[in-house]
């Protein structure tokens, strides 16, 4: 498979300016486009956001099963076709204080726009425990699709029991030679189905109540020491890594002081995914909501260029 | 049907049209021994494709082994298959792939297309360029990648732009599954994974100040 990509020269001012390439801000882009906006998306990445991490998706009505960056290159094109336009930066400041945003990246562009439709989703949740920092790319990973590869034929312990958990250790086994979820509970969060395909495997085995207390070994991972909550007693488990899938926090932190943000920093909106920023916008996994599923981070994507195109171009 | 759809090959079209200015040299490195290169054929087919696209780019095909002059004058160690870029002078700017860049990786080829036709000129910040110009010894940036990384086309991309940068810096992607050896002997077991001058700089997918201060931190000690 080839992803092709491209871009074209960064001008200084749009319409409207997208942070993030997820399906929230591919979604606005192709509605902002459709509604005769200039736009452009700025990703950090490789298009589709968290999708990319997604061996498959098969819950986005009418696509019964798809690869999430092929998902996440069909939205792209989609909303290219309509004018939106993409570029690979981070962004490192916002400016709101004007009617006139400014948004600025790492690679040292000022954009100016009228209007921001944030969707920089979200990030991994961290186990904070000791060993996790140390063993870090070395046996310690938050990205089955990306580093499963490196674990042919061993054994690996993945901890969570969300959708992402179960999606991973299913890719997981495809590849490795056992997997062993540690999850804190003694039920799955994950959604039925997958939960049901994960019990079907013959190499996915579950280590319940537990909690990782600490990841130990010399150069790389070789242990991971896990305390079951009902009877205190530590066990270790000998594995080569361990994959982490417990959640995600808010990318956020550049907003705060100058959004309102919920305790736990999830950008707060109104219905419309209005901001208390007038013409500032949140939409997807980085909003204070819900449900977080690629499906109403594309409806989100849609309600915020349209409210944005009646008030602000209307 | 070819590697790259229809669809893809419209909108490199319109793409290339609109942002290509010179011409583009594309030199591939392979080897016919499937057992040395599992990925060389579909390498140079894809590059084909892309090379049919626009006449401006410009493929050559060598062999490793037999054409041993070119191969040592771009410093190919063997490493198939390898990828380079040169602008339609001839300029060399230490930008290097080896190992099929495909899946998210694709993109970075593109974008290199369309760099060197309009000169090279990294696309870093002013500030990171200040930086960079204080590696004064030659510094060799590599990158180890899977296909199903999306972070590591950034990663790459960043490392080459530090090379088209500075003179004394070379940039290589190196996809991590065909060269297991090579990936071992740098303990690589997440991506990406960056060295420098032969020792593990980093691991993770950085942004541009980070990236630039980490792998010239690196040089400088």
């Amino acid at each position: 498979m080839f992803f092709v990509g491209g871009e074209s020269n960064v001008r200084d001012y749009y319409d409207v300016v997208v942070i993030g390439g997820g399906p929230g801000g591919m979604s606005a882009a192709l509605y902002a486009g459709r509604a005769g906006l200039s736009c452009i998306v700025i990703e950090g990445n490789s298009t589709g956001g968290q999708m990319n991490e997604a061996d498959v998706i098969e819950n986005y009505p009418g696509i019964e099963e798809i690869k999430g960056p092929v998902l996440g290159e069909k939205m792209r094109r989609h909303a290219e076709k309509f004018g939106a336009q993409f570029h690979t930066a981070t962004v490192v400041d916002v400016d709101f204080s004007g009617q006139m945003k400014r948004t600025i990246l790492d690679d040292g562009k000022i954009i100016s726009s009228e209007v921001v439709i944030i969707s920089t989703g979200a990030s991994h949740r961290k186990l904070n425990v000791p060993g996790e920092m140390e063993f870090s790319g070395k046996g310690v990973s938050y990205c089955a699709t990306c580093d499963g590869h490196f674990f042919k034929g061993k054994k690996v312990a993945l901890v969570g029991g969300g959708d992402t958990a179960m999606t991973e250790a299913l890719y997981l086994a495809n590849l490795v030679r056992e997997v062993l979820v540690i999850h804190r509970r003694d039920k799955l969060r994950a959604t039925k189905v997958l939960q049901e395909r994960a019990f079907s495997k013959p190499n996915i085995k579950f280590v319940w109540d537990s909690i990782v207390r600490e990841i130990r070994g010399n150069e790389k991972v070789e242990k991971v020491v896990v305390e079951n909550k009902r009877t205190g007693e530590k066990t270790e488990l000998e594995v080569s890594g361990l994959f982490i899938a417990i959640g995600i926090v808010p990318n956020s932190e550049i907003f705060r002081g100058k959004l309102h943000l919920d305790s736990q920093g999830y950008v707060v909106t109104d219905e419309n995914m209005e901001t208390n920023v007038r013409g500032v916008y949140a939409v997807g996994d980085v909003r204070s909501k819900g449900l977080r599923q690629i499906v109403t981070a594309a409806a989100e994507g849609a309600v915020a260029a349209s409210h944005a195109a009646e008030t602000y171009f209307g | 049907m070819g590697l790259l759809s229809e669809q893809d090959v419209q909108y490199l079209n319109d793409l290339f049209s609109k942002e290509m200015r010179d011409d583009v040299r594309i030199l591939v490195f392979k080897s016919d021994d499937t057992s040395r290169c599992e990925y060389c054929d579909i390498t140079v087919s894809v590059l084909k494709e892309v090379t049919d696209i626009d006449e401006r780019i410009k493929l050559e095909v060598y062999d490793a082994d037999d054409d041993e002059a070119v191969a040592k004058r771009y410093d190919i160690k063997g490493r198939v298959p390898a990828i380079l870029f040169l602008t339609a002078d001839g300029q060399d700017k230490g930008v290097r792939y080896f190992g099929i860049p495909s899946g998210h990786e694709f993109s970075t080829v593109i974008q290199n297309i369309i760099s060197f036709s309009n000169g090279a000129n990294p696309s870093l910040s002013p500030a990171s360029l200040e930086k960079i110009k204080q590696v004064d010894i030659p510094t060799e940036i590599l990158v180890f990648v899977t296909p199903t990384c999306p972070y590591c086309p950034r990663a790459v991309l960043l490392a080459h732009e530090m090379a088209k940068a500075n003179d004394n810096i070379t940039a290589a992607m190196v996809e991590a599954n065909e060269f297991p050896e090579w990936s071992m002997e740098h303990g690589v077991s997440a991506v990406p994974h960056i060295v420098v001058n032969e020792e593990t700089a980093f691991i993770g997918a950085y942004p541009e100040d980070m990236f630039v201060d980490h792998v010239v931190q690196h040089v400088l000690g």
